[in-house]
């Protein structure tokens, strides 16, 4: 049997790890075009700031592939011929295989700005765009961060670091909508104002501007004043799939460019599987959209090799978690925390039951909002300490009250020692109506 | 990102660079100068280090010598409180008091003690550290509350604190050498190897260093009730602890432990050699101090295992969702303090919930 995992990112490295643990004989073989070994993406802004460099993001030793009998392959895939089950590279290799698990994650959303491509362009999810954005981050230089998301931030702090100025565009009315409120968005964009970034709220790009050598220029706002200057964009607008060489082929995608895969994560070929950022799997909540987190990545990996090797395991996504961090401010998030506004900037109606318990800590970059369904707490978003999302997870499935949580929250902080513990303050909002 | 650590890895004298290896090889010369004194076969026939105390008016060169280490300390101190300690209460805490126990109690008051004639003693210290703390030789000729606070240090209260604190109390808040190296030795700590080899390479050196320090002092407490009679075994056991506190004291806790700074990180003492920690770090492995992991929070960065001063690859634990205690962890706290995802914390709590328990629950119906 010969396992192809074209992906050496989280989930196919996952995947490979999972195979060889119930099968010793197999031959397993890992594409990449990216890097010889499994690194940390999320890891990729402190290689840029030099806390780390690329090795120490290897989660594992690199003997791990001979120790394995993984097959590493390096090149890139240009097609897939299902038919004869081979994957066709750019060099005219071809690679065949038994079971393929497609893990090719995703790549940043191209930008969609009249004169946005050429030079001066960046993005920041590969190994490639962080290579192109180190050579031309220089000290003195004035960059424009596109897009108020996750990347977005860790670019502009990265960036701010090494003594660039920094300009950060965000098209929504605040910062990150899809999981701050108005409050916490607004006490994350005051921590990056005193970091020294010029966050501009409600900015919408209207054109990149060049020079005659097509070099960059600046850019222009939607109605606003006259052109921003820059010497470099990076745009953080999301990420999309990284399935182009599969559009127009047998695959069945997504709109969207995602793989459209079962519960099993099969896909609609034969003896292909897909799993990780590509694959358009099924939410709690019903809705169909791939899942671009580092650990939902690795356990479809987990279950997309437990599915090749004929278990009868499924995919299911858990209760939503997640957590980050805005320069110096960590912020946690556990079960259903409705979003204020939808990608296209139209406001989301939260529904009629939902009520919102929220608190800022005077005089620090802290808050904590608890969203109660009824007399049921069912969402947390805690910014500025850190929260064990266990603890939070457990109280959602055990349907507990607003006065249950509030009694034991100190419990789920995990500040080092020392720490201010919780506590409701006076000037807590109560409940208030709406989830944000 | 940790303000304080940004451009560690574009720094030759942190990446093993020309500079680290001129400071590595400055740092051993001095220290060879220091505890060797004259080495006539070099040509060298006077003591450098006595030398310099005297043209500073002060009496001996180990007075001088404490003067360099506490200032070191204090410099090194401030440095670290600059870097890490803004959003740190732990790192505060710890650190100034690590750097006041040395002021007070690893300079100040042994001075001040011959001063009044009476003997120095290091209040900060303890066997097996300082193996004349529990030898016959020494310890008997103290005022009885100090033989009583070293017998009562060592045997009692080092145990217990140990259990219930975890070996950190002493390893990260009290102790000279650990301090020198959170303080001075800040920007290296990073060089630690982190190899599976090397794990394997200090639990056998540890134990052994530990062993040694074990059977010198039975050796001298041996001698202390028989070497009257059998001048010849007194003769042999005055050369083990000479031996001793040549070969660990001063070679190995001193010109290695800190010569190698530059080269292989702040802990190469604490970690492979220091028989304190060895002991403080077994009955860690039974107390109640342990790193929790947050479940399935871990993005596999690398921070953690990175910043760990002595080598433990945190991060397979954070990936495997398993809360740990590892004989060797001195809590200086960096690991937790630098993970984006705040997946780690230092913790004696008694345990809240069972290890091991799955917590992830899927499909509930939200």
């Amino acid at each position: 049997m010969h396992y192809v995992i074209l992906g050496n990112g989280v989930c196919g490295m996952e995947a490979a790890l999972a195979l060889r643990r119930r099968d010793a004989e197999a031959r397993i073989s890992l594409v990449s075009d990216e890097h010889e070994h499994f690194f940390s993406r999320p890891a990729l802004m402190y290689v840029f700031c030099g806390q780390l460099d690329l090795r120490a993001t290897e989660p594992y030793d690199r003997g791990l592939y001979a120790r394995m009998g993984f097959e590493r392959v390096s090149g890139r895939v240009q097609a897939l011929e299902a038919t004869a089950k081979t994957l066709l590279f750019s060099d005219g290799r071809r690679l065949a295989y038994d079971k393929l698990l497609l893990a090719v994650g995703s790549k940043g959303r191209p930008a969609p700005w009249p004169g946005a491509s050429g030079a001066g362009l960046h993005y920041f999810v590969t190994l490639r765009d962080l290579e192109g954005l180190d050579r031309e981050a220089k000290a003195g230089r004035r960059a424009v961060v596109i897009g108020g998301g996750l990347i977005g931030v860790e670019v502009a702090e990265v960036l701010k670091q090494r003594g660039l100025e920094v300009t950060f565009l965000i098209r929504e009315a605040w910062y990150f909508p899809l999981a701050l409120d108005r409050n916490e968005s607004a006490l994350v964009a005051e921590h990056m104002r005193r970091h020294g970034v010029d966050v501009r709220l409600g900015a919408r790009v209207e054109d990149v501007l060049r020079g005659p050598d097509s070099g960059l220029r600046g850019i222009r706002l939607t109605g606003g004043p006259a052109e921003l200057a820059c010497d470099l964009i990076v745009c953080t607008i999301g990420v999309v799939p990284n399935t182009e060489f599969l559009r127009g082929g047998p695959l069945q995608l997504s709109d969207a460019g995602a793989i459209q895969v079962d519960e099993q994560l099969r896909t609609s070929l034969p003896d292909v599987w897909a799993a990780g950022d590509c694959a358009n799997v099924t939410w709690a909540d019903g809705s169909r959209r791939p899942e671009q987190l580092w650990y939902t990545a690795r356990d479809q990996g987990r279950v997309a090799a437990q599915s090749m090797l004929g278990d009868p395991a499924s995919y299911r996504r858990g209760t939503w978690y997640n957590s980050a961090k805005f320069f110096d401010l960590e912020w946690t998030s556990a079960g259903w925390v409705p979003a204020a506004i939808d990608w296209d900037g139209g406001r989301i109606d939260p529904g009629p039951d939902l009520k919102t318990w929220f608190q800022r800590v005077p005089g620090r970059f802290e808050s904590q909002r608890i969203v109660v369904e009824g007399e049921r707490v069912v969402g947390f978003n805690m910014l500025g300490g850190r929260w064990n999302h266990e603890l939070m997870l457990q109280w959602i499935h055990e349907r507990r009250s607003l006065d249950h949580v509030l009694k034991r929250l100190a419990d789920a902080q995990f500040d080092e020692e020392f720490s201010v513990r919780f506590a409701v303050r006076p000037e807590a909002s109560g409940l208030s109506a709406g989830g944000h | 990102m940790q303000a304080g650590l940004v451009d560690t890895f574009r720094h030759p004298a942190r990446t093993r660079g020309g500079v680290a290896w001129l400071v590595s090889g400055l740092l051993l010369v001095s220290y060879l100068l220091l505890y060797l004194g004259p080495i006539p076969v070099l040509g060298l026939h006077f003591d450098v280090f006595q030398k310099l105390a005297e043209a500073v008016h002060v009496s001996s060169k180990w007075t001088l010598y404490g003067l360099l280490y506490t200032a070191a300390m204090v410099a090194g101190g401030a440095y670290f409180l600059r870097r890490h300690a803004r959003n740190s209460p732990y790192q505060r805490v710890r650190t100034i008091v690590v750097v006041l126990v040395q002021i007070v109690f690893g300079f100040s008051l042994p001075l001040v003690m011959t001063v009044f004639g009476a003997h120095e003693y290091y209040f900060s210290y303890f066997w097996p550290l300082k193996l004349e703390y529990l030898s016959p030789g020494y310890i008997l000729h103290q005022p009885f509350l100090i033989l009583a606070y070293s017998f009562l240090g060592s045997l009692l209260a080092f145990p217990l604190l140990a259990y219930f604190l975890g070996k950190r109390f002493y390893c990260s808040w009290i102790c000279g050498c650990g301090g020198l190296a959170n303080t001075a030795g800040e920007p290296f700590r990073h060089l630690s190897d982190k190899s599976a080899a090397s794990w394997r390479l200090e639990k056998v050196s540890i134990y052994l260093v530990l062993f040694l320090s074990v059977l010198t002092t039975a050796i001298l407490w041996v001698n202390w009730a028989i070497g009257k009679q059998h001048p010849d075994f007194a003769r042999f056991a005055f050369k083990v602890q000479d031996g001793y506190g040549f070969g660990i004291g001063a070679v190995f806790s001193g010109v290695i432990g800190v010569g190698l700074y530059p080269l292989m990180g702040t802990r190469v003492w604490c970690r492979f050699g220091c028989p304190m920690a060895a002991i403080l770090g077994l009955i860690q492995k039974f107390g109640r101090f342990r790193i929790s992991v947050k479940k399935d929070m871990c993005i596999a960065c690398g921070n953690c295992s990175t910043y760990c001063e002595m080598g433990i690859d945190v991060r397979q634990y954070a990936m495997a969702n398993q809360s740990f205690t590892r004989a060797s962890c001195v809590g200086c706290g960096l690991c937790a303090q630098v993970c984006p995802r705040g997946v780690l914390r230092l913790e004696n709590r008694p345990r809240r919930w069972a290890a091991g328990e799955p917590i992830r629950v899927y499909a509930v119906d939200l």
